[in-house]
Parts: structure tokens; C-alpha cells; sequence
């Protein structure tokens, strides 16, 4: 059984078509790669998966994205549960103008949560998941704007995991990172996979070697080559795919 | 060699004369300013004093004060905001987080700019003949704080925009993919990013407000009226018709000319005072957004 | 041409510098062998130290790339073969020197109809050939030239086995000459070694250009391929 499959997706700006029957399926507790020149459609296909590309006016989409074997583009489907269950990291550390409490427990909170017994525990679970604890739990209270990048990163994490999704979407989350802390959100990917799907956009390519176990290369709209991370870095079936990983583009 | 320093004198003479013109012309800025307002307080200095600030006018606007025209000046600008801040916030909010682009928020837009590049006197004959003649309300303070308010909303909603268009969209983009609706997003992650900017816009069409002449015209104002309004449908004195009257209509113009200058510095202290609150609520703001 | 890509033409570069040294010293080792040239023989003992300061070298170089340039695909897959030739290629040179260091030991008495019988020269002749087809299909990128090598295997195969039941005739015939047979019998084993190393560097080629494992797989599954 496949946590996310993609079926003949065809995505449009306007009138310019961004994807290009697009067919994906991957499994759960995987981490999957999208790489791919600036451009190449991956960060658009992320954002198919929690429907964050709605937000776009004149985008149209045709084909299915089915989560957990249910069509999400389908009518009547509630948008804000579906994004409950797919959770997003950004490129840029971006937390709220909040304390760094508030920050986590923000999306409980939005989700009708009142319970503050319930709030602080799940706000304390999900920064020890992210190893963020001990750094901040002398100053829950303070602005998360005071953590460095790497902390607001991962506090950022924090705040996506603490509403439980299934699924857990970054957009090059370690672009704006020193070395180290991309190093620490590396790991946190690794160990996360044993309870969230996890897709990943990243341009760096030994990141993707490093942290996925499939690797998706998107070129001009259309998915390339679909296989195996280990497959795809050593032994590419298609000359475009070996181009791009080796730096010999265009 | 020697064509090569020739190259990198001439550059150098170039920029030196660049750099000068920018200069002289950004001082000379500076300088204007600085020669307006000593000429104000050069002439007008003299006249201030408490009992100027708290005294009615008196002979012919000769002697006295203008206490009636700050009170009415501050109860206009007061009631032109309750007007014009949560129509003009709203609206913002609504065209910049709500509207998809198309041609009806290109239409709005454009209406917004159009309103803004209108006259102040239109606006004032506008007011005059829908709020003072067509709807009853007379000259009042109340035709004359909606008048100014309608002057003042495309500023409001186009600085309010132009403080949501500022928030980057990652932040929208996160809370919504925590679940949040719309209008959670709007009000707890949007706003609260906005606010300190949103603030500092407001602030800033008080300002202009303030000092506007024409509207207030035909809609308000009085030329003498030694007592203050004691309900919304009274008129009421303002500073700058206070001073266009007394620098231009006046029985006794040379005699009332230092109240005049004194009357300007008072103006002047008002907006300068609502441009430093400005950027004073602007900072506090902006640390509380950070703090929460 | 990017900055990898010059890295890899310099390792290419050295590799087959290497390579051609090797094949020198194998023909070296021949004709030591066939006249009994002893100084010839002390020279291939000599250039055997250059062989291994090339190993170091292409050793350190393929280090440099994978540390600095992080190849992956083919460039990857390059470097590896290329760690796995220059390992061959040390190898053939220690066998090399092996042959030559015999020539020096053996005296004059060596029976060179021996050399006839146990069809050595033509072994030697094969090996040196298998060297130089690989170094080609290396040089040329080319598969096809690198696969015909198997085929060639078979004859130094051939060989190696009857020389057994050949050398055990002639000694039988011969006893005073046993020494010399033993000696020649363990040349003939070094050269079937040539061959295998050969070998191994035209899987390496294959696996580079082409991605297939070859190793371990049986002679029909290769000629098949």
C-alpha cells in the first residue's frame, strides 16, 4: 500500500503547463528526494501534496494525488484536515511572532484545542523530538525570533509535528543553514522516518544522497527518473538524470 | 600607463562631481526645511503662551487664542479616524488577503488611486452637498470629520496594504498548513506582523488630516465662535481655516499677522508631535509582535 | 570542461601512463626471459619501484576526488574502477618483476626447447596482448574492445592446464633439468594471473561505462552479455 501516489498529474499556471503527467508512488515511512533545476516543477509537485499551491490564482490541475488511497483534489474535501495530516518545513526558518511556546502549540490551538494540560505536554513531546528541549526550556516564553536559524528551523519542525501528521513536506529546509545545524536537521529527518512519510525538495545533491531512500529528478515539468536513491547516484538510467547529479548541464 | 591613470583621474573627477551635485541637492532639502520652520518660530515664538493655547479669540481675532480651533482641530481628526481606520483597515484586509487578482480587485485598486489623486476641495463640495445639505447634518462637526475621512481612507488602505503585502507569504503559507483557516491566519499571524506598519500608516494620515483646509470648508468650520462645540452637529474652528481666515479675510490682517505665525507653530508642533508618536508606536509595536 | 571533469582526465591520464609502463615491463620481462638477459631482467626489477610510486599516486589522486569533489554517476563510478586498475595494474607489475627475478636466479643450463613444449612464449605473447586490448578499450571508452578480452582468457586457460601434464613428461625424461621445469611451470601460473588481472580491469571498464556488475559471474552469463 503507497501513503502518496500521483496519477497522470498535469498541473498549469495560467496557461503555461508547470507539470507534466506526473506518476509517483511512494511509500510510507520513506523519505523521497525531489531534485531538480530551479524551475523543474519539484517545488510545485511538494506543494500539490497539501494543496498549498491554491493559494495561487489561475492554477489548474488535472490527474489524481491520492493520500492514504483517497483522492485529495476530490470535491468536498476538507482542505484545512487534509493539511492537518501533511504537515510543511519551509525554505526560511519562519516562525511566528510569538513566544516559542505559543509557536508550537499554535497549531493546536487553531484546531480548536483548549485543553492546556494537553497543549503543554504535546508543545514539550514535539520539541524533544527536534532536540530542541533542553536549549529552550528555560525560555519557553520568549520570543522565538531570539533562537538562531538552526533552533528556529527546528522549532519550526516542532511546530509542524505537534499537530501529528502522517506526512511531512520541506521545502529545502536546510538551504539558509550553517553546516552543523543542517546537520542536526539531517538527522532529525533520518530518525523521523519511522513515523512520518517524509518528501523532500532539496538542490543539494549529496543531501538527497544522504537523507532519501528514492529520489525523484524533475527536469522542464516532467518527472525524469523515479528509482532507488542508491540506483539513481550510482548507476542513472537516463542520460539527463547523469548530467544533472555529475554538474554536466546544459 | 599613462592612458590607464588618465581613465582612472577622469573617474575619479566624474564621481567627485556626482557625489557634489547629490549633495548639495539632499542639504538644500534639509535646508528648506530648516529655513521654513525657523522662519515660523522666528515669527511666531513670540506670541506663544499658555493663554494662547487656552484662551478664546478675542477683538477680531487680534487678541486672545485659538483654543477653539486646536479642541476642534483634535475632535475632527478624532472623528475623521473613527470613520476612516476600520473601513479602511477592512477593506485593505479584505482586498489583500481575500480578493483573488482579477479585473474586479484591478478595478478597486485603481478606484483607490483615483479617490487618492481627487482634490481635497472636491472632497469638501462632495461633503458639503451629502452630508451637510443632503443628509441634515449641517455645518458640523460631524459632516466635516466624515469628509476628512473620506480623504483619508485610500491613504489608510493603501498604506494597510502595503504593511500586509510586506508579511511574507511563508508566514501564511505555514499557518495554513497548520490547519488554520483564513481568517486565523489573518488574525493571528498576519495582523500581528502588520500591526507596527499598519500603525505607523494611520498615524501618518492623521497627519495629513490635520492640516487639510478645503474640506473642512464648506462642511464645519467656523470663522468665529468664541465657545466650544458641545455636540457632534455643532461647527467648530480648525487651525489651518483658522489660519487661512485671520491671513486672508480678516478686518484687521496686520494686526492679527503674529497670531497667525503663532497659529502655524502650532500646527506644525501637532504634526510633528504625531509623526514622533508615530514612530514611537511603531518601535513599541514592533518589539511587542517579537515579544509575544 | 568543468573543474571535475579535468581532475578525471588527469587520473585517466596517469592511469594509462601507468598502464603503459606495466606492459613495457611485461616486455621487458619476455625478451629477458627468452634471451636469459639477466640485465635486462635486473632493469625490470629496477622500474618496478616506479610501477608502485604510480600506485601511490593514483592512490592519493583518487582520495583527492572523492574528498573534494563528491562524484557520483559515472564519475563515481569512474574513480572506482580507476582505484580497482591501479590495483591490478601493481599487481601484473609484482608478477612481472616475479618472472624477472627468475631470470636472474636461473642458470645457463635452462632448456629453452622447454619454453617450445609448454607453449609459454605464445602464453606470454597472449597475456601481453590482453594488456594492451585493455588498455585500449580503457583509452577508447569502448566495451566491445574490452569484452574481447574474455575470449582471449581462454587460451592462457588452456595453456596453464596442459602445462602440468607437459612439464610432468619432460621431467620424467629429463631429471636433470627439474629445477629449470618447476621455475617455468610457475611462470606459466604468474601468467595466467596476467590474465586474470586483465580481466578484472575490462570488468572494471564495463562496469564503469556501462553500470553492469560483472564480477562473479560465470563465462557463459558474461559472453552472453
Amino acid at each position: 500500500m503507497y501513503k502518496i501516489e500521483s496519477k497522470n498529474v498535469d498541473f498549469y499556471y495560467g496557461a503555461s503547463q508547470a507539470l507534466k503527467n506526473i506518476n509517483i508512488a511512494i511509500r510510507p515511512n520513506t523519505v523521497t528526494a525531489l531534485i531538480g533545476p530551479s524551475g523543474c516543477g519539484k517545488s510545485t509537485y511538494l506543494r500539490l501534496f497539501n494543496r498549498m499551491n491554491d493559494l495561487i490564482d489561475n492554477i489548474k490541475i488535472t490527474g489524481q494525488v491520492l493520500i492514504d488511497g483517497g483522492n485529495i483534489y476530490e470535491r468536498g474535501i476538507n482542505v484545512d484536515s487534509l493539511r492537518k495530516n501533511v504537515g510543511m518545513v519551509f525554505q526560511k526558518a519562519n516562525p511566528f511572532p510569538k513566544s516559542i511556546f505559543e509557536n508550537v502549540a499554535y497549531g493546536l490551538r487553531v484546531n480548536g484545542i483548549t485543553d492546556k494540560k494537553f497543549i503543554e505536554e504535546r508543545v514539550e513531546t514535539s520539541i524533544k523530538q527536534v532536540v530542541l528541549w533542553d536549549e529552550v526550556k528555560d525560555k519557553l516564553k520568549k520570543s522565538a525570533f531570539e533562537l538562531s536559524g538552526g533552533q528556529q528551523q527546528r522549532l519550526c519542525i516542532a511546530r509542524c509535528l505537534a499537530i501529528q501528521p502522517s506526512v511531512i513536506l520541506m521545502d529545502e529546509p536546510t538551504s539558509a543553514l550553517d553546516p552543523i545545524s543542517t546537520a542536526k536537521v539531517e538527522e532529525l529527518i533520518y530518525e523521523m522516518k519511522s513515523k512520518y512519510t517524509i518528501v523532500i525538495v532539496t538542490h543539494n545533491m549529496q543531501q538527497a544522497g544522504r537523507v532519501s531512500d528514492t529520489t525523484a529528478f524533475f527536469y522542464m515539468g516532467e518527472l525524469v527518473e523515479y528509482d532507488n536513491t542508491k540506483t539513481l547516484f550510482i548507476n542513472p538510467k537516463e542520460e539527463r538524470t547523469q548530467n544533472y547529479i555529475t554538474g554536466r548541464f546544459g | 600607463m599613462i592612458n590607464e591613470l588618465k581613465i582612472i583621474k577622469s573617474k575619479r573627477r566624474n564621481q567627485a562631481i556626482a557625489f557634489f551635485i547629490f549633495r548639495l541637492l539632499s542639504y538644500s532639502i534639509v535646508a528648506i526645511l530648516f529655513i521654513i520652520l525657523s522662519f515660523i518660530i522666528v515669527k511666531g515664538v513670540s506670541v506663544i503662551n499658555w493663554n494662547f493655547i487656552t484662551q478664546m479669540p478675542e477683538e477680531g481675532m487680534t487678541k486672545g487664542g485659538i483654543y477653539p480651533a486646536i479642541i476642534g482641530t483634535l475632535y475632527l481628526v478624532a472623528g475623521s479616524m473613527i470613520f476612516a481606520f476600520p473601513i479602511g483597515v477592512l477593506a485593505a484586509i479584505y482586498m489583500n488577503e481575500y480578493v483573488k487578482d482579477g479585473i474586479a480587485k484591478r478595478i478597486i485598486k485603481q478606484m483607490t488611486n483615483n479617490l487618492a489623486g481627487i482634490p481635497s476641495i472636491v472632497f469638501g463640495l462632495f461633503g458639503m452637498s451629502l452630508f451637510v445639505n443632503k443628509l441634515h447634518f449641517g455645518d458640523s462637526i460631524i459632516a466635516g470629520s466624515l469628509t476628512l475621512g473620506l480623504l483619508a481612507l485610500p491613504v489608510v488602505i493603501r498604506t494597510t496594504e502595503e504593511a500586509l503585502k510586506a508579511v511574507d507569504n511563508t508566514f501564511r503559507q505555514a499557518s495554513l498548513g497548520l490547519g488554520a483557516s483564513k481568517w486565523q491566519t489573518t488574525r493571528r499571524v498576519v495582523l500581528p506582523i502588520a500591526f507596527p506598519n499598519i500603525i505607523t500608516g494611520l498615524i501618518l494620515s492623521v497627519g495629513r488630516v490635520s492640516g487639510e483646509t478645503a474640506p473642512i470648508l464648506f462642511t464645519v468650520a467656523a470663522y468665529f465662535l468664541p465657545k466650544l462645540p458641545t455636540s457632534i452637529f455643532d461647527q467648530a474652528m480648525a487651525l489651518p481655516y483658522h489660519l487661512y481666515e485671520i491671513s486672508t479675510s480678516g478686518t484687521h490682517i496686520e494686526e492679527s499677522r503674529p497670531i497667525a505665525y503663532g497659529t502655524a507653530l502650532v500646527l506644525i508642533i501637532i504634526v510633528l508631535i504625531v509623526n514622533l508618536l508615530a514612530n514611537g508606536l511603531r518601535k513599541y509595536f514592533g518589539n511587542k509582535v517579537k515579544m509575544n | 570542461m568543468t573543474h571535475l571533469d579535468s581532475e578525471l582526465q588527469h587520473l585517466k591520464a596517469a592511469t594509462i601512463k601507468m598502464w603503459q609502463l606495466v606492459n613495457l615491463q611485461l616486455d621487458k620481462g619476455k625478451i629477458s626471459l627468452l634471451n636469459l638477459d639477466k640485465d635486462l631482467a635486473r632493469e625490470v626489477i629496477l622500474s618496478e619501484r616506479r610501477v608502485n610510486a604510480y600506485e601511490l599516486k593514483l592512490d592519493r589522486d583518487s582520495e583527492n576526488i572523492f574528498a573534494l569533489f563528491n562524484p557520483v554517476a559515472v564519475d563515481l563510478r569512474f574513480v572506482l574502477a580507476v582505484l580497482k586498475i591501479n590495483n591490478n595494474l601493481e599487481r601484473t607489475g609484482d608478477i612481472v618483476e616475479g618472472i624477472a627475478k627468475f631470470v636472474l636466479n636461473v642458470d645457463h643450463t635452462f632448456d629453452t626447447n622447454l619454453l617450445e613444449l609448454t607453449r609459454a612464449v605464445e602464453m606470454y605473447e597472449g597475456a601481453n596482448k590482453m594488456m594492451e586490448q585493455v588498455l585500449e578499450a580503457f583509452d577508447k571508452e569502448d566495451t566491445s574492445i574490452a569484452r574481447k578480452v574474455f575470449q582471449m582468457d581462454e587460451l592462457l586457460d588452456d595453456i596453464n592446464i596442459k602445462a602440468n601434464k607437459i612439464v610432468a613428461d619432460y621431467v620424467r625424461t629429463n631429471q636433470d633439468n627439474i629445477e629449470a621445469a618447476l621455475y617455468l611451470l610457475s611462470i606459466i601460473r604468474k601468467l595466467e594471473r596476467v590474465g586474470d588481472q586483465a580481466k578484472n580491469m575490462a570488468e572494471e571498464i564495463i562496469f564503469y561505462i556501462e553500470a553492469k556488475v560483472l564480477k562473479h559471474k560465470s563465462k557463459e552469463e558474461k559472453n552472453r552479455e
